[in-house]
């Protein structure tokens, strides 16, 4: 009997075994979670369209996925991706102040005008989202119109929020935040390393302990050493003639203390913001900084260390030994 | 042996064009030393484009709290900076240039002393020494809880 074996091309048991593989993977492919839309972002029709178009398929409950996003192992990574941009900042599921709003606005406007959003390995499998200096232009014309928008009194979201002050009440003993870092006011003697202002009209003073300012002095701050410790006080601001401004009413405290080790998925920085008289803690569970400071912080504060307030490089040392000594 | 010549041109070529420019390499971040003064209070100026940062003694707290009267042994230093758009957030400011640092001292008899640095000049005696002074005792100190 003549039984002659054909030989299998190497080629087509390759393409059978990554077939193989590719099927079995499709197994352990999850659907993304569909949500509903409660309440959807109101802004001008231009503007939604842009959002539409390049931020809604992770930031919303309206996902517009192309066949291969929903395909294992790439549908892991989009999963993933969208879940995390729905914690951050859902569209589907705005229930925003007016003063959360802009300040959406803003982070969204400072996202992509540094080419951070949308993200680059994304744009890179959907052409069609990238934005254009057009499209940044509307959202910063729309942006900076809500500048004027009134304040809030109602409490808010946004972490650089304003909050109004209790009289009555002053803290019993220092606070601690959920993710363990714990108010001290020995910022009151430390130095303070710079002055800001913000697009909530607030007046913003940073303080920086001993081993944060040696690091700016050293220009050492990639990374930041361990025991860091940054505070910034944040007030409302008092205006009086001739454009001169003066700090008001105390919003609160913000802490950024570096510890590498423990605040592993906030980039080494353990956030915390104490509000208020009573200088009550933000947030509700350890890693509540991952949903909110860090998403900012990460993104657009990269050079510094991820603090935004690293005072400007911008000094001679002539001018610094004629002020200075 | 042209072509040896050509390649090895080129390469130098390539490592001279390479050459990094650090157009900021003489210019340096400044945090400034107020000495033993604290920290009291903050403004900034819209139309000037500054920001301030107070400092003082104890005595100046003082003088500042009760009825902004200059106290003696009183040592304030005022201390303004240009601003900028923070080049890493659009809605926001930081500081940049040191402008000018202003000291104003009391002695143990009441005497007052006031002083002006610039980058050009240091003026005990400007023509709007007074006007300085009430403006520095026009501030009131901030609130920390």
């Amino acid at each position: 009997m003549d039984t002659v074996k054909k030989k299998k091309s190497p080629i087509a048991v390759a393409f059978l075994v990554i077939l193989g593989i590719f099927g079995g993977l499709q197994l352990f492919n999850q659907p993304l979670e569909g949500k509903v839309t409660t309440k959807q972002i109101e802004a001008p029709r231009e503007v939604i369209s842009i959002l539409e178009n390049s931020c809604f398929n992770c930031h919303s409950n309206q996902q517009n996925l192309s066949w291969y996003d929903k395909i294992a192992p790439v549908s892991w990574t989009v999963n993933k991706d969208v879940e995390r941009a729905r914690e951050v900042l859902n569209f589907s599921e705005y229930d925003a102040s007016p003063a959360e709003h802009k300040g959406n606005m803003y982070a969204i406007l400072n996202m992509m005008q540094s080419g951070k959003m949308p993200l680059h390995n994304y744009t890179l499998f959907h052409p069609s989202a990238k934005i254009t200096q057009q499209d940044i232009d509307v959202i910063k014309k729309y942006t900076l119109s809500l500048a004027s928008a009134n304040p809030v009194k109602k409490e808010e979201k946004n972490i650089h929020r304003n909050i109004p002050l209790t009289e009555n009440s002053t803290p019993a003993k220092f606070p601690v935040s959920p993710n363990g870092v714990k108010y001290t006011d020995d910022y009151k003697n430390w130095k303070v390393i710079s002055m800001s202002t913000l697009f909530d009209n607030s007046v913003r003073v940073i303080y920086g302990n001993n081993i944060a300012v040696k690091a700016i002095e050293t220009e050492n701050f990639h990374p930041w050493p361990d025991g860091s410790m940054v505070v910034k006080s944040v007030w409302k601001q008092e205006k009086l003639a001739g454009g001169e401004v003066r700090a008001g009413e105390f919003v609160n405290a913000q802490f950024m203390v570096k510890d590498s080790k423990k605040h592993t998925d906030t980039e080494g920085w353990g956030f915390a913001k104490f509000s208020g008289k009573d200088l009550h803690p933000t947030g509700k569970t350890a890693d509540f900084a991952k949903e909110s400071c860090i998403a900012c912080h990460r993104q657009l504060a990269e050079k510094t260390g991820y603090l935004f307030d690293v005072p400007m490089k911008v000094n001679t040392e002539r001018l610094i030994k004629n002020l200075q000594k | 042996m042209k072509k040896i010549l050509f390649i090895a041109m080129s390469v130098c070529a390539l490592f001279t064009a390479c050459k990094i420019d650090e157009p900021d390499k003489d210019l340096h971040r400044v945090i400034f030393d107020p000495g033993n003064l604290k920290f009291l209070s903050t403004s900034l100026n819209t139309v000037k484009e500054t920001s301030s940062a107070l400092y003082g003694n104890q005595e100046a707290l003082k003088s500042l709290q009760e009825n902004h009267q200059l106290k003696p042994d009183s040592e304030f230093k005022l201390v303004t900076w240009k601003y900028h758009e923070n080049p890493q957030y659009i809605g926001g400011t930081i500081n940049g240039e040191l402008v000018s640092v202003e000291t104003l001292k009391t002695d143990k008899n009441g005497n007052i002393s006031y002083q002006l640095k610039t980058d050009s000049k240091t003026e005990n005696n400007p023509n709007n020494k007074e006007e300085r002074i009430q403006y520095i005792m026009s501030y009131n100190p901030v609130t920390r809880p």
